[in-house]
């Protein structure tokens, strides 16, 4: 037996503690539940996606100009993904929550704590873990991602890892809201019931907001699923990853905060108010970021080659007044065909939006519509929200000649007629089968031999 | 030595504990509890409780259920927050808790779907503890035939013997126990006791919260007795039984005559 001696925290190893909260998570019944039942409904999804593309490539074989509006990211993977999201949204919670709220049940954190590791470093390994679960509750995705390459299908990688960039963010944040979760309730029960209040939550204002006028806009953007957008229409968005982050960190900041029993309630509060305002100005902060790169192989988010080009050669400010209100579909039009795009390319852009209130009863105002551009001193004005209208326009204002387009820069498209059928025995017979195969082993005790010392007393 | 101690019983455990306490008589507190006091509600759980705790000895808080033992335990380990008190480590402030002391809660399974193995080495992982120490560790409290199994189908007593493995594995200089004895037979809790004294013996200081005066007797080298969450009365059985004027009397007497 050792000596007695004080102990050093700050040279405790970090690895045991990282094996534990991983082992902790993989032998739970939550983690193989979740991927046990991902795998039919990301498999079903994966299958319809792949059916509904073969039939639109069909029609599209001998048509190029069809066939260039077929695109993997939006007629597979997102698709897929979006099973993913529902499950990782669903169930994904209960993973996470295990991680801490098994050990406050029983009881153990009482051990935990007294172990010779800092509570945020606690909790940053069992974040860790959580990634790690992220990673294994991949497996089904991932899986058709293959079967998708398998069956003679495309992938852009640039956009298929902007997408799980996007997927791992979500992920991580529903983990760290569970963490927060357990962290702050006594049963995992609870803990789950506050995580699924915001998570679906979150899902239920995105649905019942978004597109709504003023505040509810506003209010719709605090939708977690909003996160998941700009990835799914392949923009990277660097605020958007920033903000993430910190709204992570933020929730396991607080998670350890509220970890250790013996800090009274009032210090807890107290902190806790002053993580979250610290975490909410970083995450407007970040909010600020305009930095966005469009990923997609077909360049949506982008003007053409020779326009994107000419356009960030205008060192000029553009102000653009438009005379229409944010709900009226001409506006959602031309934000998305060209104002998100001028804003991306060029240096300084300003957008006034005039009409704020409902477009309804505004037959009466002539202006109503109309689309003001004005560069060096010189304005313009169109109703139109297409960009073959609008971008030749403001070169007339800056003054320089159209650019040539370039030629062999369009996108093909991919289309893949595939008997999608195919993929239904991995999903619905193989994957489970391994998955609850790989269950049974890791419940199985090592056979690595066991530390007994015959006559052991000293 | 173990498998002596064993066959000389509590007679032999008796002369080491009075050897023991001429030791820690002369020797500075390790730890000073002053004014710990606790409340739940209107409920007062702790009032006021001081105590000295001497290097190297058997503590026993005494005190029948209720009496605010594990509150004070869970107090000294700093895993619920006090209203007020002082902890003095060798007679200075003390900071870092988790660098002093080690508590181990009372019937607690850890990390209960986990294989036995894996939390001993975990253990033993965060502490740099050795494979041998590891084994050693188990072969002295008798873990052995439980190491095949989780921490959830173990028995009482194995659940117990588990924790007290881990307890053996962490290198703080005080331990702090909350019922050792709770799930073991006779004969385990003999054995148990010589396994403490040895600890003790080893340079650790204990403090046991017992409600088993008997048990307590046989291993404790001071006592400190608690009821309804004050100290009524602390030092050796002597000077108890001096206290009280009854110089013949047991630990139970003593206990009824004070509360």
């Amino acid at each position: 037996m050792r000596s007695p001696d004080v102990i050093a925290v700050r040279r405790t190893p970090l690895r045991p503690l990282l094996v534990k909260e991983l082992r902790g998570i993989v032998s739970g019944r939550a983690l193989w539940t979740t991927l046990l039942i991902m795998c039919p409904i990301v498999g079903f999804s994966f299958f319809q996606a792949v059916s509904l593309y073969g039939e639109a490539s069909a029609s599209a074989s001998d048509q190029a100009a069809l066939a260039s509006g077929l695109s993997p990211l939006d007629g597979v993977l997102v698709p897929t993904f979006g099973a993913f999201y529902v499950t990782v949204t669903l169930l994904f919670p209960f993973v996470a929550i295990r991680a801490l709220g098994r050990e406050k049940e029983t009881g153990t954190l009482r051990l935990l704590v007294q172990l010779p590791y800092r509570t945020p470093t606690l909790i940053i390994a069992k974040a860790a873990a959580v990634a790690g679960a992220w990673l294994i509750a991949l497996i089904p995705a991932l899986s058709a991602l293959l079967l998708w390459r398998m069956l003679g299908g495309h992938l852009h990688a640039l956009e298929t890892l902007n997408l799980l960039l996007g997927h791992l963010l979500y992920g991580l944040l529903i983990g760290a809201i569970a963490l927060f979760a357990a962290a702050i309730t006594e049963s995992a029960a609870t803990a789950a019931i506050v995580t699924l209040a915001v998570t679906i939550g979150s899902w239920v204002l995105d649905f019942t907001l978004a597109g709504q006028p003023g505040l509810a806009e506003w209010v719709s953007r605090l939708s977690l699923t909003q996160t998941l957008r700009p990835f799914e229409q392949g923009l990277l968005s660097l605020g958007l990853v920033l903000g993430g982050l910190a709204a992570i960190v933020g929730f396991a900041e607080l998670a350890a905060l509220w970890l250790h029993p013996g800090v009274p309630l009032r210090a807890k509060l107290v902190r806790s108010l002053g993580c979250a305002a610290v975490t909410g100005a970083l995450v407007l902060l970040m909010a600020q970021v305009r930095t966005t790169i469009d990923v997609t192989e077909d360049r949506r988010n982008s003007f053409p080659a020779a326009d994107q080009r000419a356009l960030a050669a205008l060192r000029g400010p553009l102000v653009v007044t438009v005379h229409l209100a944010p709900e009226d579909p001409r506006y959602v039009d031309l934000r998305r065909n060209v104002l998100s795009k001028l804003e991306r390319v060029l240096p300084n852009v300003t957008i006034r939006l005039v009409a704020s209130q409902s477009f309804i009863g505004r037959s009466g105002d002539d202006s109503y519509g109309e689309v003001e551009y004005g560069y060096a001193g010189r304005i313009d004005k169109t109703r139109s929200t297409s960009h073959r209208e609008i971008l030749p326009l403001l070169y007339g204002l800056a003054r320089v000649p159209i650019p040539t387009p370039i030629a062999g820069e369009d996108y093909p498209g991919y289309p893949l007629v595939t008997n999608a059928a195919l993929v239904l025995p991995w999903f619905f017979g193989a994957l489970p089968l391994l998955i609850a195969l790989a269950w049974w082993l890791s419940r199985r005790a090592p056979r690595t031999p066991l530390p007994t010392c015959q006559g052991g007393e000293s | 030595m173990y498998h002596e101690l064993r066959k000389q019983g509590t007679s032999r455990m008796s002369v080491t504990a009075a050897m023991a306490n001429s030791v820690v008589e002369r020797a500075p507190p390790l730890l000073r509890v002053v004014g710990l006091a606790k409340r739940y509600g209107e409920q007062s759980a702790l009032a006021a409780v001081s105590f000295d705790v001497r290097a190297g000895e058997v503590l026993g808080l005494i005190g029948p259920n209720g009496a605010g033992k594990t509150t004070l335990l869970e107090a000294l380990a700093g895993l619920i927050p006090v209203e007020a008190g002082e902890l003095m480590w060798r007679g200075a402030p003390s900071t870092e808790r988790r660098d002093m002391m080690f508590y181990l809660p009372d019937g607690l399974r850890p990390w209960d779907d986990e294989l036995v193995p894996r939390v001993l080495t975990f253990f033993a992982a965060v502490h740099g503890r050795t494979e041998r120490e590891v084994a050693e560790t188990i072969g002295s409290v008798g873990l052995a035939p439980a190491l095949r199994k989780r921490v959830h189908s173990l028995s009482k007593g194995y659940a117990r013997r588990l924790m007290l493995a881990l307890a053996l594995l962490t290198p703080q200089p005080l331990l702090l126990m909350d019922e050792p004895f709770d799930g073991f037979d006779l004969r385990q809790t003999r054995d148990v006791m010589g396994l403490i004294r040895r600890v003790a013996a080893s340079g650790r200081t204990l403090v046991l919260a017992i409600h088993q005066l008997a048990d307590a007797e046989r291993v404790c080298d001071r006592f400190v007795l608690l009821a309804d969450g004050a100290v009524r009365g602390a030092g050796t059985l002597d000077e108890l039984r001096g206290q009280t004027k009854l110089m013949a009397a047991s630990l139970e007497d003593i206990f009824l005559a004070l509360t």
